[in-house]
């Protein structure tokens, strides 16, 4: 399929052709890159809510009820869910979609399921870029779901208009641990299960440790996704923080700074990669064992033999005479 | 963010696995799933009971190059097939079928003329 029609069938929303745009996107690539830059004046519309917490703690369920009631309300809703890569084969098990199917089903609402790539931060490199797509696609709502890594997953405040961190009772002596990481990036935090014993306990824990960040108090909701109980006081929530945002300014210049940093990273990841790649995966390596020069030096010498870059620049370690 | 690898312009091979009729029978395909994964692909799982046209919206969705059906309660030559028809009806060519599960020697070449290849039983052997 050629580029133009690409463009064409995003600008028209036409959900064959998304799907395939936001596989060229995962491509990140050259064309990619293309699309991109031809669909950037559609974007800016969509809000986007990023789910972030703990494996286990009901996220995808949560969005599924979340995507539906959203729906009724009559908002386009579509959602991105990133699941972690296996380290070892670079393969990925994507599991959240089943979460959710019956009322993807019901409700025709887009989903895709996203591998992380090996990328830390519980987010690929290319989820910024899917987002654009559906952005363009005309979608009120973008609901992310992260990788679910607890503390790691930090990404998601560049990439989300409203960061709602979930959590559920039971985690026991982690959430102690989670907390330190995740009470600063949450906007609204929902302790989910609260069918659960204890429950009240870990809302009122972390209604104690919530506070007021740059004007913001976030907000705190229980629900219980077995019976979908709490999720019009979440919805108030997100309303009370998407208006809060857009009054605000918002995030569209933090998370416009935060992508060209991503980019900017990437070719320069590329360009050292293609002058250097030979050496970390062809065995080039090999042929400079030597017993008598420590492994350092040996990666300094080739840097600095092979970089044009190191030519004209001290490389840093280098002894300078 | 980590640097360096993963920069290649490919994507892993896409898989969605999926039992589409009324069978519980899921240790297969979950074997199957994480066989996949260790050659490193991406593998969706559809679920226990999704219908035939559910599979099909996924397919497309998710964008996959290939779906792995797997039924072990005899029901393959009506559900395989309702899901290569509906394929078809929506105009997709570009995405291979393969089936398996418990599928008689004499059903092998009627499910290979609709078009579902493979078709693998007990004892297939996975890559280690
Ligand atoms: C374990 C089992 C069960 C377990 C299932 C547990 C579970 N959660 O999976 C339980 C006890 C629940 C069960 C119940 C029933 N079972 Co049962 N069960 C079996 C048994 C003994 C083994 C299946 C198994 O798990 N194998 C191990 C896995 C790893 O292998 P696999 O599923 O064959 O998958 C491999 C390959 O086939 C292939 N493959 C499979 N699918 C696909 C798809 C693709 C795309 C590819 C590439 C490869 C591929 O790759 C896999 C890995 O090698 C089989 C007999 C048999 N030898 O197959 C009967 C069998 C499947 N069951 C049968 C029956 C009738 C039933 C019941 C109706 C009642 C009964 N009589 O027991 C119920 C119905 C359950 C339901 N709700 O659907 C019959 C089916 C008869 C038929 N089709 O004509 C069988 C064949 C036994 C028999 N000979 O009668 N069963
Ligand atoms: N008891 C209870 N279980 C729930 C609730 N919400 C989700 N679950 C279950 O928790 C498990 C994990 O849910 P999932 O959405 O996959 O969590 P995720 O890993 O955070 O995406 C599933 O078995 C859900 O059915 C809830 O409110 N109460
Ligand atoms: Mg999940």
């Amino acid at each position: 399929m050629d580029t133009r029609s690409i463009i064409e069938g995003i600008a028209s929303h036409d959900p064959r052709i998304i799907a395939r745009a936001i596989s060229i996107i995962e491509e990140d690539n050259e064309r990619s890159y293309e699309i991109i830059r031809a669909i950037y004046g559609m974007t800016g519309h969509a809000h986007i809510l990023g789910i972030t917490g703990p494996p286990g703690v009901g996220k995808s369920t949560m969005i599924g009820i979340l995507s539906r009631k959203l729906t009724e309300m009559g908002k386009k809703v579509s959602i991105l869910a990133v699941d972690a890569s296996s380290p070892f084969s670079g393969g990925t098990i994507l599991g959240n979609r089943i979460r959710m199917q019956d009322t993807l089903s019901k409700y025709g609402i887009y989903m895709r399921s996203v591998s992380n790539r090996g990328m830390t931060g519980g987010l690929s490199r290319s989820t910024w870029n899917m987002v654009k797509i559906l952005d363009a696609a005309g979608n009120d709502f973008i609901i992310i779901e992260t990788v679910g890594a607890g503390q790691s997953d930090i990404d998601i405040v560049y990439l989300a208009d409203t960061v709602i961190v979930t959590l559920a009772p039971g985690l026991g002596d982690s959430i102690q641990a989670i907390k330190s990481g995740m009470m600063e990036i949450g906007d609204i935090f929902v302790i989910n299960k609260m069918d659960r014993e204890d429950s009240f306990f870990a809302l009122k824990d972390i209604m104690d440790n919530v506070y007021e960040r740059n004007g913001w108090m976030p907000r705190v909701v229980g629900t219980n996704s077995l019976k979908g109980e709490g999720y019009g006081e979440l919805i108030r929530a997100i309303e009370e923080h998407r208006v809060f945002t857009e009054k605000n300014d918002g995030k569209k210049k933090i998370r416009y700074r935060e992508e060209v940093r991503l980019a900017l990273s990437r070719i320069i990841d590329r360009s050292v990669w293609r002058e250097f790649g030979r050496f970390l995966e062809n065995g080039e390596i090999d042929g400079y064992y030597d017993e008598h020069v420590d492994p350092n030096t040996v990666a300094m010498e080739i840097f600095r033999e092979n970089s044009a870059f190191a030519h004209s620049h001290s490389v840093e370690g280098r002894v300078e005479s | 963010m980590e640097a360096g690898k993963n920069l290649s312009s490919s994507r892993p091979i896409k898989v969605l696995l999926a039992k589409p009729a009324i069978d519980g029978h899921d240790r297969g395909i979950f074997v199957l799933a994480r066989a996949l994964r260790d050659a490193g692909m991406d593998v969706i799982y559809a679920g226990l009971l999704p219908t035939p046209e559910q599979v099909v919206d996924i397919a497309i969705s998710e964008d996959v190059d290939v779906i792995g059906l797997s039924l072990l309660n005899g029901a393959h030559m009506t559900a395989f097939k309702k899901v290569v028809d509906l394929l078809k009806e929506r105009g997709v060519d570009d995405i291979a079928v393969v089936g398996g599960g418990i599928i008689p020697d004499d059903d092998k070449p009627k499910l290979e003329a609709i078009g579902v290849t493979g078709n693998y039983g007990p004892g297939t052997p996975l890559p280690p």
